[in-house]
């Protein structure tokens, strides 16, 4: 309840404010800038109660940000140098009136600056923010009125100056003028700063920030003349180009009200597109199906869905590891203190409280189904990487086996061959022992070589599959046609040994006759189709795990007339 | 005979070095890598040269490119390349390269004096030599069908004598054969294997190596 009234109250308050402001304005025609229009007049109360609503409002949705709290002060203070009216009657008001007479273009200043997050961003802001509040407050309002006795000064029908200290007339002017004569000097520190905002924000940030900056500016830009206008003369006037900058002034106060509320206009829209999404969602979407539709329907096409694992690594639907980007927010998906997703979208898109969390529980089955797609793939993934390194470990280890046995071993028993060749010639005569052990030894050169290469092909390291495949036609006693040439280029190696077992296993077997590999390139995938007379390899699951490990595939073809079709698709990009 | 000999283990080079002193031969300069082979053979102009295949940078056919290099220098010069490589791939690039007087033998072979020594003979006169395991493999496949099964066994033993590179003298010998038996058979052997005749000895080795890789059952 309270949540609700306190808006409320505000807004009764504010609307009170301003009618009774305009109704001082109006009752002394000559001291009001509206003078006897009823259109100004209308001007000036709707851009006072515009800002006190849009502040309220953006308070609201927002009440971390001090934003709405100064927006609302604005509104106030728009209303406040009504009150300066000398024939108000009332000391309290007219002093309160002289004392805020300036009070509103350094809040403006302020509250621009501080959108949307309601803090100023630095230290050099802060200060041109402080030399505004000071000249306007300071030096035109509370100082001057300190030291101005309006009576004493001429004002027969003012009331009293309830906040006069000391009567120094030509001192509080001296002030005023001093005040008035900043005006411009902040007015356009501040305005270096905006656009040094707008320049360097992204266009998201610029879609959000220019509807308050522009009419900010413009509201600066007026106030900056009119001050210049009154220091050459010393106090704030009414003459025909005071009533011509304050009309502007009224005029782009409406517009900053206007841009403020752009921002709640825009998530209304994109609360209606959230609506329109869970009847999207009836129909439930496929992989990346819910972040298209998110994409489409909160007009963020950058906008991504990602879960996180319990490693605290980011993965999308396709269950691939992401890094988000850095000129991207992320923005948790939460409904019932779970977290089902985390959004990363363009910089304020979720801006509005609640929005993530609407989100979140009108998509939650969606949500929740897109995780659990996104987590069992990236599992699947994890499995198939480590499938890949363990193939990949058990080559290397092969390999350097391979060499250890040819490099070691066989190098070594060659060497012991020539010293036993070396000590049969030196003998001269015939030693049926030396003899002997060298026919051994060549024998076991021989199964160490057969061996080695079983290990691991040299071929297939040094020179590729083609080489690998010529190797093996020849000491294979099952024919082997080839219907055309094997590709020359050197692919990965898993790749190439893949490919180069499951030939091995269709020539090795020697209950075929003849075998046949017809290889060619399709676009980055090596398709090879291999055939034979007689059954399937023994080891076809071991060769589907082979070739799975390295993401390829290795399909059996309907067997026909006793032949065996293997269709082998590898990766090689 | 005189002898160089490149392999980039010191233990082969020197053990080779005194294995072929023993056997008469004159071993006039050895050298770890191609670079030093080729400025020795400059200098010191061997008969004969046994080259590792292997050797610095790479370890992989070195001593192919080295031999081929060598017969642009010295064309007179004998080249004898050992191999660890079992395949025929390297001997047939070898005999493509030099067509005579080169040699392909395992490396394991230096262990017998008498087949390193009759090998650079042979390569000295100009003759081929392709090692015998290579030979008997490549004969080994595939014998039930295809034109290799239509040979006797007499045929196929004159077939694996020519493919190790020996003239059809030397296969008369081997096989006491008369010369004119010896050309009947490799006659035949052309004829039922459909290759044209090579008229010269060293082509014909080829012709028969190439014709046993690509033979398919």
């Amino acid at each position: 309840m309270a949540r609700r009234a306190v808006p409320l109250v505000l807004l009764a308050t504010g609307l009170a404010l301003g009618l009774a402001s305009v109704a001082v304005g109006r009752a002394h025609p000559g001291w009001w800038f509206a003078g006897e229009s009823d259109a100004a007049s209308a001007l000036a109360l709707l851009a006072g109660l515009g800002l006190i609503a849009a502040g309220v409002a953006a308070w609201q949705r927002h009440p971390a940000s001090r934003f709405g709290p100064l927006l609302g002060m604005v509104g106030v203070a728009w209303f406040l140098p009504e009150w300066n009216n000398p024939e108000i009657g009332s000391p309290l008001a007219f002093s309160a009136g002289s004392a805020f007479v300036a009070a509103c273009p350094p809040l403006v200043a302020h509250a621009a600056l501080a959108y949307p997050g309601g803090r100023l961003r630095s230290p050099v802001e802060r200060v041109v923010v402080g030399l505004a509040y000071v000249a306007c407050l300071g030096l035109v309002g509370v100082l001057s009125v300190a030291l101005f006795d309006p009576v004493a000064e001429g004002c027969a029908q003012c009331p009293q100056n309830l906040l006069l200290v000391s009567a120094h007339g030509d001192l509080a002017h001296d002030l005023q003028r001093a005040g008035l004569q900043l005006g411009p000097l902040w007015a356009a520190l501040v305005l270096a700063f905006a656009a040094r905002r707008v320049a360097g924000g992204s266009v998201a940030e610029r879609r959000l920030i220019l509807p308050v900056l522009i009419p900010a500016g413009a509201y600066l830009v007026a106030v900056a003349w009119s001050f210049q206008h009154s220091a050459g003369r010393g106090f704030l006037g009414n003459d025909s180009l005071d009533q011509f900058l304050w009309a502007a002034q009224a005029v782009t106060l409406c517009l900053l009200a206007g841009g403020a509320s752009w921002e709640w206009v825009r998530n209304r829209r994109t609360r209606s597109a959230l609506a329109a999404l869970v009847v999207d969602l009836e129909t439930s979407p496929g992989p990346g199906g819910l972040r298209a539709a998110l994409a489409e329907r909160l007009g963020d096409p950058s906008l991504d869905l990602l879960h996180e694992l319990s490693n605290g690594r980011l993965i999308d639907a396709a269950g691939l590891g992401r890094t988000p980007n850095p000129a991207q927010q992320l923005t948790p998906l939460v409904s019932e203190g779970r977290t089902l997703a985390v959004a990363a979208h363009r910089p304020g898109l979720f801006d509005d409280v609640g929005l993530g969390q609407e989100l979140a529980s009108a998509a939650r089955l969606a949500l929740d189904n897109d995780r659990l797609q996104a987590e069992l793939r990236a599992q699947l993934e994890d499995l198939r990487a480590s499938r890949a390194r363990i193939v990949e470990a058990g080559d290397a280890e092969r390999r350097r086996l391979e060499r250890d046995l040819h490099d070691g071993a066989q190098q070594r028993l060659v060497a012991l061959g020539l010293s036993i060749g070396l000590a049969i010639a030196q003998q001269g005569g015939r030693d049926p022992g030396l003899e002997r052990a060298q026919l051994e030894l060549r024998e076991l050169l021989a199964e160490l070589r057969e061996l080695a290469h079983g290990i691991y092909p040299v071929a297939l390291a040094e020179e590729g599959l083609g080489a690998a495949v010529e190797v093996l036609v020849e000491q294979s006693r099952v024919a082997l046609r080839l219907e055309r040439p094997l590709p020359e280029e050197r692919l990965d190696p898993q790749v190439e040994s893949a490919a180069y077992l499951v030939i091995r296993e269709m020539v090795r077997d020697e209950r075929r006759s003849w075998s046949s590999v017809d290889a060619r390139r399709e676009g980055d995938r090596l398709v090879l189709e291999v055939a034979g007379d007689g059954g399937v390899p023994d080891e076809f699951v071991l060769l589907e795990d082979r070739v799975g490990a390295v993401g390829g595939g290795l399909e059996l073809g309907a067997a026909a007339q006793g032949v065996t079709r293997l269709r082998l698709e590898l990766p090689c990009g | 005979m005189r002898v160089a000999i490149a392999d980039d283990e010191v233990l082969m080079r020197e053990g080779l070095s005194r294995l072929l002193a023993e056997a008469g031969l004159e071993v006039v300069a050895t050298a770890g890598d191609p670079k030093e082979l080729i400025r020795r053979v400059g200098l010191t102009r061997p008969d004969v040269a046994i080259v590792d295949i292997k050797m610095p940078p790479t370890h992989t056919d070195e001593g192919l490119v080295a031999a081929q290099q060598l017969r642009d220098l010295h064309p007179d010069l004998g080249i004898l390349v050992l191999s660890h490589y079992l395949d025929s791939r390297y001997a047939m690039r070898l005999l493509d390269d030099l067509p005579d007087g080169a040699g392909y033998l395992l490396k394991e072979r230096v262990s017998d004096v008498a087949v390193l020594v009759d090998a650079l003979g042979r390569v000295h006169e100009g003759e081929c030599v392709v090692d015998p395991t290579i030979v008997s493999r490549l004969m080994s496949r595939r014998q039930d069908t295809g034109p290799l099964a239509e040979l006797t066994p007499r045929e196929r033993e004159v077939l694996a004598l020519m493919a190790e590179g020996y003239t059809n003298q030397t296969i008369r010998e081997r096989l006491f054969l008369s010369s004119k038996t010896v050309e009947a058979h490799v006659r035949q052997i052309f004829l039922k294997l459909d290759l044209r005749e090579a008229p010269e000895q060293h082509h014909r080795v080829s012709a028969v190596l190439a014709f046993l890789r690509d033979a398919q059952g």
